[in-house]
């Protein structure tokens, strides 16, 4: 079969940017226990930054840079102002809240871009092609897999060879305790949420080019995601790894294979994983 | 003074009395927005059973309500001769399968995995609603006309929006009735204990997670009911009907209602369908309105329009307590 190494680049382009996404969401539920409803819309955010970005500047660099920036400031506003607001609450109030602004960001940007597809162009470098496997096959999705490799490395270094990777594993066991420590557990927290929000900008600026910036782009993306950590298991960055290769590649070869069942393939993967591991494959057991 | 044990009777009574008069005061264009918002209001109230009720969040609510919404549909144009009553009985029985099966799946888990769990399987309904073409139209979705309702001894046309304003308030409105006296048998009272207390409830013998299962079921079944009036009402189905919008305009009503309290999400019906009947006339980003509604709800009155009445009515009666035959504790889970 000719076409295989296409389809697995393809895979693994997605799978890269399927990560991407779900690292922050599964980076905030771990840490935080707060599933973030809004993360797509946020993502779908940093996709319209970018692109604004773009038909000012045209420097897709620029605007990888200042995407980011802009959601972690976000982030810290939603956090500060909002989520610690109802957290006393409890979850259900939290998952209202994230859903509700999701649903207002998404309002947002139809009323701001319109409510139809951007076409979004990286051009220089990145647009090129480069010869691999004896095909030619454009960079940039392989630039997509690159970072997403290159940020999961830095979190785990960052998770597990720092200080600040042992605080916030402390916080997440013993929050007190760590505050009796003399460490600033609601600022540590208000930090993380920040960064799960600028990861989820730095998505969406990748995503721009590869797919179409869009209003319906978020919702696309959230089931994918939720269909990573449900597999991967709930809070696991390894898992995230994994469960993102694995739908991104079934993605890919589902619609080379077969073109009708390729979104039924995801739910598939999905239901078994329910059924056989509710935990997922590498979720501890609740 | 009227017992207070006779006050919930007397309630609907007096609803039904109203509604029984409304098509001789309204207009057309009135008369079909009550419709839709008693639909509805048995579709927020089945919601409510599992969130206010249970403490349950589904953000999959919708795959009933289009399910129930298709089948109607898809039975309607596929069987000929096919009896509105056979319609509306296939409805429900297709519901209740898909709940039963889905909520054994689903809930193995509680929380945020079960937020999550519910809104994949919405899409993965909704997803094949839009791709099966041939059964469900796709985009371009189903048009039906409502069959004459035979009651044995006679049949009525049901072309007109009269007759089948009538028939739905009764039939609605029963399922409303019947959705109100459930909560007060034991098994609704398990539920809510049940929200309160898992494990002591687990310690008194009881088995938690077939209560909630059943539950689960119930309510799917009840927002199939709705959402086979849904089609029956507007004479058409579309993908729009098992989609995640659909899931978040009942979240958006109950919770606009309130939680807190049975008739709560009706009112919260009505205030949706009146407001999006006149915002999206005012301004195109009526939903922007919408959500910032809730997340101000969310923030500062989680009880919803309910608790503001309460309040108010509070402060001019000039007493505390409140209706306890109505009232469930406003809680989370």
């Amino acid at each position: 079969m000719s076409d295989f190494p296409v389809f697995f680049l393809h895979g693994l382009a997605y799978g890269g940017l399927l990560f991407l996404v779900s690292a922050g969401l599964t980076l905030v539920f771990g840490m935080m226990n707060v599933l973030n409803f809004a993360h797509a819309a946020m993502y779908m955010l940093g996709a319209y930054f970018s692109y604004t970005i773009l038909r000012m500047t045209g420097q897709f660099w620029l605007s990888l840079m200042i995407c980011p920036l802009l959601l972690f400031v976000i982030g810290a506003v939603i956090e500060r102002f909002l989520l610690r607001r109802v957290h006393v609450f409890g979850h259900v109030h939290e998952l209202l809240l994230t859903f509700g602004l999701a649903y207002i960001i998404t309002e947002v940007v139809k009323w701001v871009w319109g409510n139809f597809p951007l076409a979004v162009n990286v051009g220089g470098f990145l647009g090129g092609t480069v010869e691999i496997f004896g095909i030619t096959y454009p960079l940039y999705r392989i630039f997509i897999f690159a970072s997403a490799a290159l940020v999961g490395i830095m979190m785990a270094l960052i998770l597990y060879r720092t200080r600040l990777g042992i605080i916030l594993r402390a916080a997440v066991n013993d929050s007190e305790m760590v505050n009796a420590l003399g460490f600033n557990v609601p600022l540590v927290f208000m930090g993380v949420f920040a960064f799960g929000a600028a990861l989820s900008g730095f998505a969406g600026v990748i995503a721009g080019p590869l797919l179409s910036t869009y209003p319906g782009m978020a919702n696309e993306i959230l089931i994918d995601a939720f269909v990573v950590i449900v597999v991967g298991g709930f809070g696991s960055l390894g898992g995230a790894v994994v469960a993102s290769l694995i739908i991104g590649e079934l993605q890919s070869f589902g619609v080379l294979l077969f073109p009708k069942l390729s979104l039924a393939l995801v739910y598939l993967l999905m239901s078994v994983v329910l059924i056989i591991k509710p935990s997922g494959l590498f979720g501890e057991k609740q | 003074m009227i017992a207070k044990k006779n006050r919930p009777y007397l309630f609907i009574a007096f609803l039904f009395a109203l509604g029984a008069v409304m098509p001789v005061l309204l207009r057309q264009y009135h008369l079909n927005m009550l419709t839709e918002i008693i639909v509805f209001a048995l579709y927020a109230v089945s919601y409510n059973l599992l969130l206010g009720y249970a403490g349950l969040l589904s953000f999959g609510h919708a795959m009933f309500f289009g399910m129930g919404a298709f089948t109607v549909a898809v039975s309607l144009i596929h069987i000929p001769g096919l009896s509105l009553w056979g319609a509306i009985g296939l409805a429900i029985a297709m519901t209740t399968v898909v709940g039963f099966v889905t909520g054994g799946l689903l809930l193995r888990h509680k929380g945020a995995y079960f937020a999550l769990l519910t809104l994949a399987f919405n899409s993965l309904f909704c997803a094949v609603a839009t791709k099966w073409h041939t059964v469900t139209g796709g985009d371009d979705g189903l048009s039906v006309t409502r069959p004459d309702l035979s009651l044995g001894f006679t049949t009525i046309n049901m072309a007109g929006l009269t007759s089948f304003y009538y028939f739905t308030l009764v039939i609605i409105g029963a399922a409303i009735v019947f959705c109100w006296y459930f909560t007060q048998t034991a098994m609704g009272q398990t539920v809510l204990m049940m929200r309160e207390n898992e494990e002591r409830m687990k310690f008194l013998g009881y088995n938690t997670n077939i209560s909630r299962l059943i539950l689960f079921t119930f309510t799917g079944a009840v927002a199939g009911l709705a959402g086979a009036f849904y089609t029956l009402h507007f004479q058409f189905c579309s993908q729009s009907a098992i989609s995640v919008d659909m899931t978040t305009t009942v979240l958006l009503m109950t919770f606009v209602g309130g939680t807190g309290t049975f008739w709560g999400p009706m009112m919260g019906a009505l205030v949706y369908v009146v407001l999006q009947n006149y915002l999206s006339d005012i301004t195109d980003r009526w939903p922007l309105f919408m959500g910032l509604i809730f997340v101000f709800m969310v923030l500062f009155i989680p009880g919803g329009l309910t608790q503001i009445i309460q309040y108010v009515r509070n402060l001019f009666s000039g007493r505390n307590g409140t209706d306890k035959s109505l009232a469930v504790k406003e809680g989370s889970s």
